[in-house]
This record gives C-alpha cells, structure tokens and sequence, in this order.
C-alpha cells in the first residue's frame, strides 16, 4: 500500500484540509505577531520619548552655569554615549557637550532621529530632542536607540523563522495526513473492489478508533452483512424453489402424459385432470405465500399499521384454531395478559403470524398434546408466546426454519410447503418483534416478542 | 380448555378490518332487463386473462362483454346496462382501475363492481372498496372464486331496499331467529356457539349459491384469508355434525376445491 503517488496528495481532502488550516494558522500567527511588534515598538519609542521630556525638564530646573558644567561632566562620564547631552547657543553653536553639530530638527521639543557618528566611531541612531532654555540657548537631549531597534530587529527575525518553521511543520504534516489518507482509502477501496468483484464475505477494514472513515466503514460493513444475507437467501430461495416445486411439477406432468398415454374411460380422465387441478392449486398457493411474503418483507404495509389489541388477535387465532385441535384431542389453552396489550401494528399480519405459529403447533403436536397460547407483557411492548409438546426444534435447525421453503427432516412428510415460520418471521420485522425459538422441554416455544425499533 | 373471548370482544375486531361485505349497501335496481341472463363487463388489460375470464364466466350462465383498456370500458359501461363490471385495478393508459371506478359513481352509475388487483396490500383493497367498489379479489385467483362472489353481489343487489329486516331465515326445515339467536331444525332446537351460528347465518343468507371458504372466512371472521389451512373444513364440519342430527338428510354441502353450499333437502 506505499504505492501511494506524491501526485495523488494534494487531491485528498485530508491535505487540502490541512493546508486551508495551515494558512488560517499562518494567517493567524501573522497577525498576532505583528500586533505583539508594533505595540512593542510604540511603547519602546513612548518610553524613549519620555524618558527625553523628564531629562529636558531635570536640565531645565538647572542654573545656566550648573546646567553647563553638568553637561560637560557627563560627557566624560557617558564613555559609550548613550546619553549624548549637547548644550548649543542661541544660534546653534556648540558650548558643550557630545554632539558638536546641531542636527537638523523639525521643532522644539518634538522627538527626531538622525544617525550620528559617536566619538568611539560607531554610527548609531539617535533619538534626539531640542529645547530653547529661557536664556535662549538651545539644549539637546538624546537617546542611543540602537538597542531598541536591535530588540525590534530580533523581534521580526523570530517571527520570521517562526512562520518559515510553522509553514514547513505545516505543510509536512498535510502531506502525511493526505498520504495516510489515501493510504487508508486506498485500502478501503481495494477491499470495495473485491467485493465487487463478488467476494461478498469482504469486508471494509476498521482501526477500531471510532474516526469518520471507520464509522462509515462500520455503516457499509452492515449494509454489507445484510446484503450477504439477501443474497444468500435469494440464492437459498432459488434454489429451495428450484427444488420444492420441481417434485409437485413432476408430479403433474407425470400425471397429465400418464392420462395422455393410456387410453382412458371418462371418469378416468375426469379424476386425472381432477388430480392435475389440486397439483397446480397446491403450486398456486405455494408461488402466492412466496408473493406475500415478498410483499410483506416490501414493508410497504406499514401504511396500514394502527393500534391494536395482540389479546384480541391471539384470541381471535386459538378460537379459529380451536376445533382443529380438538379434533386431535389437543388441550388449547390461551391466556391473555392481564394489562391490554396494545401496540401498533396490522391486525391481519398479526393474526396470520398468530395463525401460522398456531398452525405449526398442531400439526407437530402428538394427538392428546397441548397448546398454550399466551400475551406476555415484554419490556419493549406486549409479545406472543406459542408453545407445544410435540417434538420441537434442534438447536442447529432453530435459525434455518426462518427461511424460505425450508423443512426439516422430521417435518418433509408433513403438509405444508415451508412457508409458515418465514412469513411470521418476515411479519415480525415488519413489526420490529424478534421471532425466537427455544426449547419447551419437551416441544418447542416460540415467542414473538417486540423489540426497541432499529 | 380453551378461554373463549366473549361476543362483544369479537365485535372489537369486527372493526379491525374492512371485512368485504360488511357496510355496503344494497344497490338500487336501476334496470330491468327482459333476458334472464346476466351481463357482465369485464375490463381487463390482459388479453389471455380477459378471456380465460370470459370463457369461465360464459360456463357460469352469464354474458359477457371483454374491453382492454379503460376509457373503453367506461364508454360502455355508459352505454350499456350491464348488472355486472368485473374491473382490472392497473389499467394501461391514463385511465386505471380506479379512476373508472370513480368516473363511474361519480356519474351515477351504481353498478357492482368487483376490483381484480395484483395488489394484496390490505391498504390497496380499502382504496378499491372507497372508491366505489363492492368486493375485492386479488390476483390470482381462482374462477369458481370469482364467480361465486359475482353470484353474491348480484343476491345483494336484488334485496329490496328499505324492506323491513327480515327477522327470521328459512332454509327447507332449518330455521334461524334472528333477533333471539335461536336455530331449530323442525321441532329440534340446535345450540350453537356465536362463531357457529354467525357460519350458519352466513351460509342460510347466500342458500342455494356456492359460498367460498375465502368468503366465508371474511363474513364470519372479518380477517381476509391466507388460506393454507383446513380450519374452516373443521368449523363447518363441527356445524355439520349439529345441524345434521342421525336420519337427517345433509344440508350443508362442500364443493371440492371451493366452498360450501347450503341447500334445503329435497
């Protein structure tokens, strides 16, 4: 999976991603930093300034003669010339002081720069101010600002390296995030393109890390898991139809060329084609609850849901079924819940599912057995328990009768064309039930309980 | 044994569905016709169907004209008086099922009409019963079905409107009350459980006419019916073994492969 192409980078949304946060960071940082600059240049230069106006206010408090020899003092003092104080006459002739030339100046008492060559002949900025003295000579007081502007200069150059280093760390980073992203979707469609190409027991791969991709991941993979159990059952029902139609199909052709071959008195014709008639009616019926089921399983008839009383409906189911099963001897019993059991459903599908499971009963109870009907009250909703003593389920068979046109061995010689449980299984998930079957000890108990939706 | 819901619980049910001959009522005699004979229009898209239709119900005594598609079938239901229309619900075309359904009340035509649908949703048959309909069979479906509902729509029509209900059904010896529930065969009083005896009013309200399982399962149990099972054969057996007490001659008789009919010996 390194097969990924630098070309291909850019294009993932990782790293475009990565570089519109990079350049709302940078943008960010740009603006942060030189906020931080300027604010620090202007206080730097504010404090020059007044620390100019509080040395003019010292000088000016000094007699002319103090003043003068103060000046001259500092002179020798200030060796490195921070403090260029500069004494001039009313024309502008030096008396004494640092800097033996007036420098050009806009205004009294208004800050200016200039460069100015210092004694030690270093050429540094100035920042100087000029003050007439009520004598009417001129004093200058100055300020070295080549530390400030050299605090500044630091300042922008870490900027600068700062933004280079965010705009490499940045520009790095999406190129791994759009390289693993691809890598990762690269994996993902691989494994797409296997499905596709018919390995339906593929399935996306997942980090475990409940990200975007592996939620998504998780979505397909149980679409997938559905799907595969479509497809299994389309092919278990092709193949179940196939089956289970070819014998009564057989049967019926058999029986039509037997009445076609022999030559036959009228009433011999008349029982063949009365024959062929309940063949074809029994594939009729057989090909309509397969339609049904289909239909159903369309859950376009939740349209048709309203409330309704599963008491009455199982009520409703062992009264119709209770002749039958005393016909067998079979002792029906039906208990409803105490409390109304109501829910939201389609009464009819409710009492076909009531009727199928009731049908199942007694045709695998033994004759005398008995039949217990029951509502129970579940947790999620009122829920439907049919049970019997006949011989039961086996364990490995208890999933399988859900589907389609399945027997079991015990159940091939029955009536019946295995379309029973499918439908009150293809009922209960139209109704968000679960159709569960278990062992009744002996027989068999299968509930149709309601489930929280989804 | 088994806990036996009362009577009102069932007329709880009752409400549940649209039980096909429940609440519609009788149609007027808008025509006499001279014939005897009743004529049918079938309006069905399907040429192999419309005249399987056809022959079968041609075998049944009726007459029958076939039209494929809708505005057809509405021009001659204007034309002509037919006692019956046997209507597809999909129709090709602009016009469907329903739409000549509706065209037609709206007209004031008050023809029975049976729906045929391919479509079983319980949803789709309350549509057709809406829109005018007096019974629903959904595709496929077997002739003597149809014909027998036929035969029960044109019974409907010819009760007399607005006559007094009758209070009493007589069938040879068999004879119901209807306002005390009571059923005697000649001096014999019969006791039966309501599903039973709502069977027998069933059967005695339709004598002498082929009664489908189907039919009798919608009347009585106002369920429509997936028919996988015998149960109505033991329902009625059980009624049979009542109403037929030892040197009584049968009453109710069971058509193979379709219903039942009840006929006063002879």
């Amino acid at each position: 999976m390194f097969s990924v192409h630098l070309s291909e980078i850019p294009r993932t949304i990782s790293f475009r991603t990565g570089l519109m946060f990079l350049a709302l960071f940078g943008f960010s940082f740009l603006a942060l930093f030189g906020y931080i600059y300027w604010q620090t240049a202007v206080y730097l230069t504010a404090e020059a300034d007044t620390g100019l106006h509080r040395q003019i206010d010292n000088r000016s408090r000094q007699s002319p003669v103090l003043m003068e020899q103060e000046i001259r003092k500092h002179k020798l003092q200030d060796v490195e010339a921070r403090l260029p104080h500069t004494l001039y006459d009313e024309n502008g002739n030096y008396i004494a002081g640092a800097i033996h030339t007036l420098p050009p100046y806009k205004a009294f008492d208004k800050p200016t720069e200039f460069r100015w060559s210092n004694p030690r002949g270093r050429n540094r900025p100035i920042r100087f101010m000029v003050h007439r003295l009520d004598d009417q000579r001129i004093l200058l007081v100055a300020q070295d600002m080549h530390d400030i502007h050299e605090f500044n200069e630091l300042l922008v150059n870490a900027l600068v390296s700062g933004g280079c280093l965010l705009l490499i760390v940045g520009l790095v980073g999406a190129v791994l995030l759009g390289h693993s992203a691809r890598r990762r979707l690269d994996t993902l469609s691989s494994s797409i393109k296997g499905i596709i190409e018919g390995d339906l027991s593929g399935r996306l791969p997942t980090r475990g890390n409940h990200d975007d991709i592996d939620r998504i991941a998780h979505v397909v993979n149980g679409m997938l898991d559905e799907l595969e159990r479509l497809m299994r059952e389309v092919k278990g029902v092709c193949d179940d139809i196939a089956h289970d139609l070819r014998t009564p199909l057989t049967r019926l052709i058999a029986g039509l060329e037997r009445a076609q071959r022999r030559g036959l008195r009228e009433d011999e014709y008349a029982q063949s084609i009365d024959s062929a008639i309940t063949e074809a009616r029994g594939l009729m019926l057989t090909f309509r609850a397969l339609l049904r089921i289909s239909e159903i399983e369309g859950s376009a008839r939740r349209s048709n849901f309203s409330t309704v009383d599963l008491n009455l409906i199982a009520a409703d189911a062992a009264e119709f079924f209770e002749p039958l099963a005393e016909e067998r001897g079979i002792a029906l019993s039906f208990t409803r819940s105490p409390s109304p059991a109501l829910r939201s459903g389609d009464a009819q599908l409710l009492f076909d599912a009531a009727c199928n499971l009731l049908d199942n009963a007694v045709k695998f109870s033994p004759d005398n057995g008995r039949i217990q009907v029951s509502v129970i009250a579940g947790a999620e909703g009122p829920g439907l328990r049919v049970s019997d003593n006949g011989p039961g389920i086996a364990p490995t068979e208890r999933e399988a009768v859900f589907r389609r046109l399945y027997r079991s061995e015990s159940s091939r010689h029955t009536a019946g064309n295995g379309l029973g449980l499918s439908m009150v299984s293809a009922v209960a998930r139209l109704h968000d039930m679960r159709l569960t079957v278990q062992n009744a000890e002996p027989g068999c108990r299968i509930d149709l309980m309601s489930v929280r939706p989804g | 044994m088994l806990t036996r819901p009362s009577r009102s619980l069932h007329v709880g049910t009752l409400r549940f569905c649209c039980g096909v001959h429940i609440g519609s009522p009788p149609y007027k005699n808008t025509k006499e016709r001279p014939a005897p004979m009743t004529h049918v229009l079938v309006i069905e898209d399907d040429v192999t169907t419309a005249s399987e239709i056809e022959a079968a119900l041609q075998d049944h005594g009726f007459a029958v004209t076939c039209v494929h598609n809708g505005r057809e079938g509405l021009l001659q239901a204007f034309s002509d008086g037919f006692d019956l229309i046997v209507l597809d619900r999909m129709l090709p075309g602009t016009l469907d099922g329903l739409g000549v359904l509706t065209a037609l009340r709206a007209a004031g035509i008050a023809t029975p009409v049976l729906i045929l649908s391919a479509l079983s949703a319980l949803d789709e048959r309350v549509r057709g019963l809406r829109a005018g309909g007096d019974d629903y069979l959904t595709k496929p479906f077997e002739f003597i079905e149809l014909t027998a509902r036929l035969d029960a729509l044109i019974r409907r029509r010819s009760v007399p409107v607005g006559g007094e209900r009758e209070s009493r059904l007589k069938v040879g010896k068999l004879e119901i009350d209807l306002l005390n529930r009571t059923v005697r065969r000649g001096e014999r009083a019969i006791d039966l459980l309501p599903r039973e005896y709502a069977l027998l009013e069933h059967l005695m309200r339709n004598a002498d006419q082929v009664v489908t399982r189907t039919m009798l399962f919608e009347a009585v149990w106002s369920y429509s019916y997936d028919e996988r099972t015998n149960v109505i054969e033991v329902h009625i057996g059980r009624l049979r073994r009542k109403i037929d007490s030892e040197g009584e001659e049968q009453m109710i008789h069971t058509i193979r492969g379709a219903g039942y009919v009840l006929r006063s010996p002879k």
